[in-house]
C-alpha cells in the first residue's frame, strides 16, 4: 500500500516530465487504432490487433505497423 | 520533373501508410527513453526494493553528452532496425505485387526510380532522427546539464551519413531478391558482418563506416571533428553510391530477363 502511494505520489511530481512521454504513446496507440479501423483487411483478425494494440504498450503499436498491415493498393 | 513525381508517390504511400506519423514516433521514443530511465534509476531502484536495508549505492550522474550518446546508442540499434524494416519491402514488395512493372514499362529510367525511392525514405528517416534529437536534447536540458546545440547538429550530420548508408544497403538488397524477409535478412547480415570485420581488422580499418558512431563521442563533448570521422564519413558517401548504381544495375538486369 504505502509503496503504490509513494509510487503515484513520484508520478505526480514529475508529471511536467512524463507527460511528454505518456502523450506520445497515446498518439501512437491512437494512430496505429485509425489505421485499423480503416485498414479493409489487415495480417490476423481484427479483435487481436486491437488488443494487441491497447495492452501492448509501444511495442504493440508497432508490431500493427511493421507486420499487420496488408498495403491496400 | 519525372523524378519528381516517381518522389511525390513514393511521400504520399508513406503519409497513407501512417509511417509519416509513426516512425517520428517511435524514434522519439526511442531517444527519450534513456535520458528518462537514466534520471530515474535510483527512485526506481528505491521504489522497486529489494535492497538490503541501509544499502548506499552512488551512482554518478553521467555528463549530458554521455546521456546524448545512449540516445544515439538507442537510434543506432533498434532505430536501424526500424529503418530495415520498413525499408524491406520498397522495391521487392513492388516487384512481387507487379507494381514495379507498371512504372517501369512507363519511360521512367532505373536510376531516376531507385534514386526517388531512396530520397523519400531519406527525408523520413532524417527527419524523424532530427524530431529524436530535438526530444533527447530537450530531456537531457532538462534533467541533466548543458549541452551545446551546435555540436548537436554536427552530430545529426554525421550520424545522417551513418544512415544513409544504412538505407542505401537496404535499398541495394532490395534489387537482389523479391521476398521482404530475405531483403532485411540480407541488410542486417551485412550491417553484422561490417561491425565484425570492422571489430576485427580494426586498426586497419579506420575508415570504416561502422566506426561513425564510435567517433561521435569526441565530436559531442568538443564539438571537434576527428580526422578518422571525416575518413569513414567519406567512406560511407563512396559506398553509399556505389551501393545505389549497384542497385540501378542489378534491377535492371533483372527487369530484363
Amino acid at each position: 500500500m504505502l509503496l503504490t502511494q509513494t509510487v503515484i505520489q513520484t508520478i505526480e511530481e514529475n508529471l511536467p516530465v512524463l507527460l511528454p512521454l505518456f502523450i506520445i504513446q497515446l498518439l501512437l496507440m491512437i494512430t496505429a487504432l485509425v489505421s485499423l479501423i480503416r485498414a479493409t483487411s489487415t495480417r490476423g483478425p481484427k479483435w487481436m490487433w486491437i488488443i494487441i494494440i491497447l495492452f501492448l504498450n509501444t511495442i504493440g503499436p508497432i508490431v500493427y505497423f511493421i507486420i499487420g498491415r496488408r498495403d491496400d493498393l | 520533373m519525372q523524378w519528381l513525381t516517381l518522389y511525390k508517390k513514393e511521400c504520399l504511400e508513406s503519409a497513407r501508410n501512417f509511417k509519416w506519423i509513426w516512425v517520428p514516433l517511435v524514434f522519439i521514443l526511442l531517444c527519450i527513453t534513456d535520458p528518462l530511465s537514466t534520471y530515474y534509476l535510483p527512485l526506481i531502484l528505491e521504489s522497486t526494493g529489494g535492497l538490503p536495508e541501509g544499502a548506499v549505492i552512488e551512482i554518478p550522474t553521467p555528463l549530458p553528452f554521455e546521456v546524448f550518446m545512449m540516445s544515439i546508442s538507442q537510434l543506432n540499434l533498434l532505430g536501424i532496425l526500424v529503418i530495415a524494416l520498413i525499408t524491406m519491402g520498397t522495391i521487392s514488395g513492388e516487384r512481387k505485387d507487379g507494381v514495379a512493372e507498371l512504372i517501369l514499362v512507363k519511360p521512367v529510367s532505373y536510376f531516376s526510380y531507385i534514386t526517388a525511392k531512396w530520397t523519400a525514405y531519406m527525408t523520413l528517416i532524417l527527419s524523424s532522427t532530427f524530431i529524436g534529437f530535438l526530444a533527447s536534447w530537450y530531456y537531457i536540458e532538462l534533467l541533466f546539464g548543458d549541452l551545446s546545440f551546435t555540436n548537436i547538429l554536427l552530430t545529426f550530420l554525421f550520424f545522417g551519413i551513418w544512415l544513409m548508408f544504412v538505407v542505401s544497403i537496404s535499398i541495394f538488397m532490395n534489387t537482389s531478391s523479391k521476398l521482404p524477409g530475405i531483403v532485411l535478412f540480407l541488410t542486417l547480415g551485412t550491417l553484422i558482418a561490417m561491425n565484425l570485420g570492422t571489430t576485427i581488422f580494426s586498426t586497419y580499418l579506420e575508415w570504416s563506416p561502422s566506426k561513425i558512431v564510435s567517433y561521435l563521442p569526441v565530436l559531442l563533448n568538443n564539438g571537434y571533428v576527428p580526422e578518422d570521422l571525416w575518413f569513414s564519413s567519406f567512406g560511407a558517401a563512396i559506398l553509399s553510391a556505389l551501393f545505389i548504381f549497384g542497385a540501378t544495375l542489378l534491377l535492371k538486369r533483372r527487369e530484363m530477363v
